[in-house]
């Protein structure tokens, strides 16, 4: 009790700090340069001023934050990936060109692509239908919190659930998996799908796909209610189909929300390693860059260069989607 | 309300239709967590949940009185009982070896080693007999096939919650999920409407850095942060682990998603607000708290969600940032302890997924109204 | 802002609430199974008043319960507070808190892969050559078990770093006493006669071995024991040394050949329960229950003595579950009676006057006999008493501990992680899945290679 007090005590004095903070930052502004009541010249030249250093008052705390917390650590990084084992030795580029020759890292760039090819597509897809369709029926909300259970699952759950999905037993045994039990009841031969080459790949996915969805769902969900009514409005009026609705009106419409959660779900994918780590470890051709990294990094003592290298690939992934985001970024400013 | 234009549509079945399609097979898995969590540990491994709800037929064994307990009847020796052992129950199929379970029906009799004779009725009594009196320490095993009536226990979510300390780690885990999911926020929403609506230069590139800062792999900063930690913890005499780090190391972690999310949504808001606003002589921070702010309530809401299940769900972190000693464990923590140095207890893993999942499917719940469009709909008019 | 934080997150860590002393499991004195002579010994010598010791280790569940028993002990002895943690990724943790700087005091570790990486970073306080000559002394095979404590350190030199508590057995068949007189089978002696009799289960129409490599993350690990137990049963220990060194190449013809004697039998699909698909899927800790259901799939599990925690609630052990030595070929006579076993290791990760005293705890007997009178625990430390064994299937385990005439660590365990918690693990799984035990071993000095 005394120490649930403490953190609302704490809580509400972090939380007053940070108010604190950017109301007497922007007071003081205010104060040092005012461009009320004073007359034209300096009344421009003030405004111009606070006008410079507003943005970065608005932006101090995030970027103490992430240059602490982010921006040093890639550094650090960085720095690793030229060392070896034990970060000391300089080893140049060596941690580089033996990636180039690694097997498994040659698969789990394979695997990579093949994951950012499809989680986020099914994903995003799904979770725009389910948001779309749950809008119009009156069970909606339930069907939404339904959908959205599997995200407020940690990991461990997840594996679990899934290891009663796709758990396999030898032929004429009574199966547990659900999906073993299907096959076998319209007599298929089971499969232990976890081993399945390439396709073992898929399943992982789908319940990577299983968890985002409800992501997506709940961005979109409030992206499509954020749709004026009057713009929908006219298009009923106007005698369009419920379709046509959906896909000429809504879509466009949220066409930037679905960039956004697109991204969300890539980049996750592109860090995606709990559900690898928990069913295969990366066994039978399955490992992905992430779950390899931490493999290096923390398996028996490490090997801080090797982990560091695999790391900077990832980030080196994002490059693709960073220049797109700032090519959007950028022509939304021409428009202001 | 939105489904007011289109209830009389044709199409309406249809959609409950796939609706109720697409929830059953998000609901599935879930449900055979559900249902595997109420289980008893044994079945758990040997039947599929959904097998549950029916009576099985099982194979199961019982130990007949050992030798000593004969006694001399008609000239034979005779062991009688009841397989069920004061319980009730039907036998369908009796057998004395272990390789053939079901070899003879209920009534049938069947022959053992030296002579001896034992027989099983459909209601259990058994009889074991032989002309000659019977030797050896242990009783005879007779196998026996039975049905068993569904069964459903709550001893696993029993076991879970006796657990000590999970009160402490509960609170623990309240404790590291509120601030860390409270503090991004503010800072964030700030941040993202500098970079929406404010001109500076270094716009274009803080919104690079802020996509490419996404996708830091959260392992590799924690040796260099818990480095750093140790050293401002030297400095300052204190312990380097403590809920200030960790909430400070989660907002860190948050922080790009948030930035990011909130950003697109309030560059996304309506410009004539923000530019009447600005005409009337409004700062930009009077904006950004008497207009931005309450509009951008849904996207601050479903933010809100997801850094609240990171940080709920979260065990890595807290183990680096808090300790793993007994009272600073994290409700995860607690959980995955609880499963002993070999893992692999189903039963507790399912009930435990079930108990800390609450928790945040009460956060859902409770934020889903925020989610609406009214809120925003409502003070574009009332603005 | 930042500032009233850290006053305010000081000020709790001081209010912190402070254990109880915790109770002893046997009151000192009472039972003479224990010797408490060592236990007043160590009190006398020994008062850490107001000290606190951090002790790092791999044990959750119901086996901190027993380590905090023994734990209690410590503290009774020497008025020091004694705070035990531990975590489900503590292999990960320990390289994070040292790395960072902020050690415990004391870490206990199962793999000496590990601890030599620890050791050759400068982490770890060398424990000097009496704790040494200690071990050398006192234990059953105590030069196996220096060995084991002998690391390079940081200088290049090695020291005597780690010193071994709790032993595991590995080299077990698991089997059901009244499924073997059922079906009249014996107690196989040799491993001619083992391979006999799994051969005559199949003739009799029944399914000889019960074999499961899954186990999430580490799946194959369970094949490593076979291979490593194969080995020391077909090779000289000299050369399983080598093999644990990369001295010989990983696909030397002796661990090709063991590799193979495993796929007698685990690759021939009438030998295991469910045929060969089975095996690489089939979880570690439900693959024993194969044995006792009804009618059995299976009549032997190899498996360390830890499996019998995994047996189905009503299975008691010693009537419907009992173990036999994993035999020796008859015709190899000079390799002996070979035990493969498993260990935890405590080391001086932050040196105090509090963990100098827990090392020298760790030489009591008391310190063993307490464990060893509850449940799961195994020494090889000769001054302590086998009575105190809480039942016989312990003390049969212990007695195959002190009779081993080799005694060799889980080679996986010592590899590099890399290798042993790894590319040794998926060539299991693909061995198992049907490449040759040549292209499988191969695959595994590559990735050696690649790591040197």
């Amino acid at each position: 009790m005394q120490q649930l007090l403490f953190a609302l005590f704490t809580m509400v004095v972090g939380v007053a700090g940070c108010a604190v903070y950017f109301i007497a930052s922007n007071w003081a502004l205010d104060l040092i340069f005012p461009s009320k009541g004073l007359s034209g010249a300096g009344a421009s030249r003030n405004l111009r001023i606070t006008n410079m250093i507003r943005p970065w008052l608005f932006l101090a705390p995030a970027l103490l934050a992430l240059t602490v917390y982010l921006i040093y650590p890639v550094i650090e990084s960085a720095w690793l990936s030229f060392h070896g084992k034990n970060g000391q030795q300089f080893v140049g580029l060596g941690n580089y060109r033996w990636m180039t020759t690694d097997a498994e890292f040659r698969q789990s760039i394979l695997n990579n692509l093949l994951w950012l090819l499809i989680v986020p597509a099914a994903a995003t897809f799904f979770g725009l239908i389910i948001a779309a369709l749950t809008d119009r029926i009156w069970w909606g909300n339930i069907a939404k919190s339904l959908i959205f259970m599997p995200m407020a699952i940690s990991f461990v759950g997840a594996s679990v659930i899934w290891k009663f999905v796709y758990d396999y037993r030898p032929q004429g045994a009574e199966q547990i998996g659900i999906l073993n039990a299907i096959v076998t009841y319209f007599g298929g031969a089971p499969e232990a799908w976890i081993t399945l080459p390439f396709w073992n790949n898929i399943f992982l996915m789908v319940i990577l796909i299983w968890i985002q969805t409800g992501f997506a769902m709940v961005i979109l969900s409030a992206a499509l209610r954020g749709i004026p009514e009057e713009t929908i409005e006219a298009a009923v009026i106007d005698g369009a189909s419920g379709l046509q609705i959906f896909f000429k009106i809504m879509i466009p419409q949220i066409w930037a929300t679905i960039a956004v959660v697109w991204t969300t779900i890539t980049i996750l994918v592109l860090k995606v390693f709990d559900i690898v780590l928990a069913m295969t470890n990366g066994q039978w051709n399955t490992q992905v860059l992430a779950n390899l990294m931490f493999n290096w990094m923390f398996r028996g003592g490490g090997d801080f260069g090797r982990g560091a290298t695999i790391a900077m690939v990832i980030m080196i992934l994002v490059v693709p989607i960073m220049v797109w985001n700032i090519r959007n970024a950028a022509k939304e400013m021409e428009g202001r | 309300m939105i489904g007011s234009s289109t209830r009389r549509s044709p199409l309406t079945f249809v959609v409950h239709l796939s609706v109720l399609f697409l929830v059953v097979l998000w609901t599935l898995p879930t449900a055979g967590l559900l249902i595997s969590s109420l289980r008893d540990k044994d079945q758990i491994a040997v039947s599929g949940w959904w097998t549950a709800l029916a009576p099985s037929r099982q194979n199961a064994v019982y130990r007949a009185p050992a030798p000593d307990k004969q006694v001399e009847t008609n000239g034979r020796h005779v062991i009688t009982g009841n397989v069920f052992d004061g319980g009730t129950g039907t036998v369908s199929a009796f057998g004395p070896s272990v390789q053939t379970p079901d070899e003879f029906e209920a009534g049938e009799t069947a022959a053992l080693s030296k002579g001896a004779t034992l027989t099983v009725a459909d209601n259990g009594d058994f009889t074991i007999s032989s002309a000659e009196p019977m030797e050896g320490r242990r009783g005879e095993r007779i196998f026996y096939t039975t049905s068993v009536p569904p069964q459903f226990t709550l001893d696993n979510y029993r076991e879970v919650l006796s657990a000590q300390g999970l009160g402490q780690s509960f609170i623990n885990s309240l404790t590291v999920a509120i601030p860390s999911t409270v503090i991004p926020i503010l800072i964030a929403a700030f941040a993202a409407y500098a970079l929406a609506w404010m001109k500076f230069p270094g716009r274009a590139l803080l919104i690079a850095l802020m996509v490419g800062l996404l996708v830091v792999p959260l392992q590799m900063s924690l040796i260099p942060l818990l480095r750093l930690y140790n050293d401002i913890g030297a400095q300052f005499g204190v312990s380097p682990k403590g809920y200030l780090g960790i909430w400070l190391a989660h907002t860190g972690f948050g922080l790009p998603l948030a930035i990011y999310l909130l950003r697109n949504y309030i560059a996304g808001l309506p410009r004539e607000i923000m530019e009447s606003a600005r005409v009337d002589g409004a700062s930009d921070f009077d904006i950004f708290v008497k207009i931005v702010l309450p509009l951008s309530f849904p996207a601050l809401a479903s933010f809100a969600i997801f850094q609240f299940l990171w940080t709920w769900n979260d065990l890595l972190v807290a183990l680096v940032f808090l300790g793993s000693r007994d009272d600073q464990l994290v409700l995860t923590g607690r959980l995955v302890n609880l499963l002993g140095s070999r893992g692999g207890n189903w039963e507790i893993l399912t009930a435990s997924a079930f108990i800390t999942i609450i928790v945040p499917l009460i956060v859902f719940f409770s934020l889903q109204r925020f989610l609406v469009r009214g809120l925003l709909a409502g003070s574009v008019k009332g603005g | 802002m930042r500032k009233t934080l850290l006053v305010s997150v000081a000020l709790a860590s001081l209010c912190a609430t402070f254990a109880h002393a915790a109770d002893l499991k046997f009151a000192p004195g009472e039972d003479s199974r224990f010797n408490w002579k060592s236990y007043e010994d160590f009190k006398a010598a020994h008062d850490l008043n107001g000290q606190t010791l951090t002790v790092f280790g791999p044990w959750r569940g119901e086996d901190e319960a027993l380590f905090e028993s023994i734990a209690a002990y410590f503290e009774d002895a020497t008025g020091a507070k004694l705070e035990y943690s531990s975590s489900e990724n503590y292999e990960q943790q320990i390289v994070i808190d040292t790395q960072a700087g902020s050690p415990p005091n004391i870490a206990i570790l199962p793999q000496p892969g590990l601890i030599a990486d620890l050791a050759s970073k400068g982490l770890l306080t060398p424990l000097g050559e009496k704790t040494e000559k200690f071990v050398q002394d006192n234990y059953a095979a105590g030069d196996s078990w220096v060995q084991l404590g002998n690391y390079k350190g940081k200088d290049g030199k090695e020291h005597f770093y780690a010193f071994p508590y709790k032993a595991d057995v590995k080299s077990l068949v698991w089997y059901s006493p009244e499924n073997f007189e059922d079906a009249g089978y014996e107690i196989p002696q040799t491993m001619e006669d083992l391979k006999a009799l799994t051969e005559k289960i199949v003739a009799d129409g029944g399914t000889p071995w019960c074999i499961g490599l899954g186990s999430g993350g580490a799946t194959g690990w369970p094949a490593t024991d076979w291979v490593e137990d194969l080995m020391l049963r077909t090779a000289p220990p000299e050369t399983y040394d080598k093999w644990v060194t990369n001295e010989i190449p990983f696909d030397d013809p002796a661990v090709v050949n063991a590799i193979d004697e495993f796929g007698w039998f685990a690759r021939n699909p009438k030998f295991v329960a469910g045929g060969t698909a089975a095996v690489a899927t089939t979880d570690f800790r439900e693959s024993p229950d194969g044995l006792f259901s009804l009618p059995p799939k299976c009549y032997m599990h190899h498996q360390a003595q830890f499996i019998s925690s995994f047996f189905p609630k009503d299975v008691k052990l010693g009537v419907d579950a009992d173990f036999f030595y994993f035999p020796a070929y008859a015709d190899k006579p000079d390799l002996g009676k070979p035990v493969e076993g498993a260990g935890t290791f405590a080391m001086i990760t932050k040196d105090s006057p509090a963990a100098q005293a827990f090392i020298e705890f760790l030489e009591t007997p008391i310190a063993h006999e307490v464990w060893m009178a509850q449940s799961g625990f195994l020494t090889p430390y000769k001054a302590a008493n086998p009575d105190a064994y809480a039942n016989d299937t312990l003390k049969k385990q212990g007695k195959i501990l002190l009779e081993a005439t080799t005694f060799r660590f889980d080679a996986s365990d010592m590899m590099p992680g890399k290798i042993g918690a790894g590319a040794f693990w998926t060539a299991m799984v693909d061995y198992v899945g049907g490449k040759s035990a040549e292209d499988a071993a191969k695959e595994v000095q590559t990735s050696w290679d690649a790591i040197k």
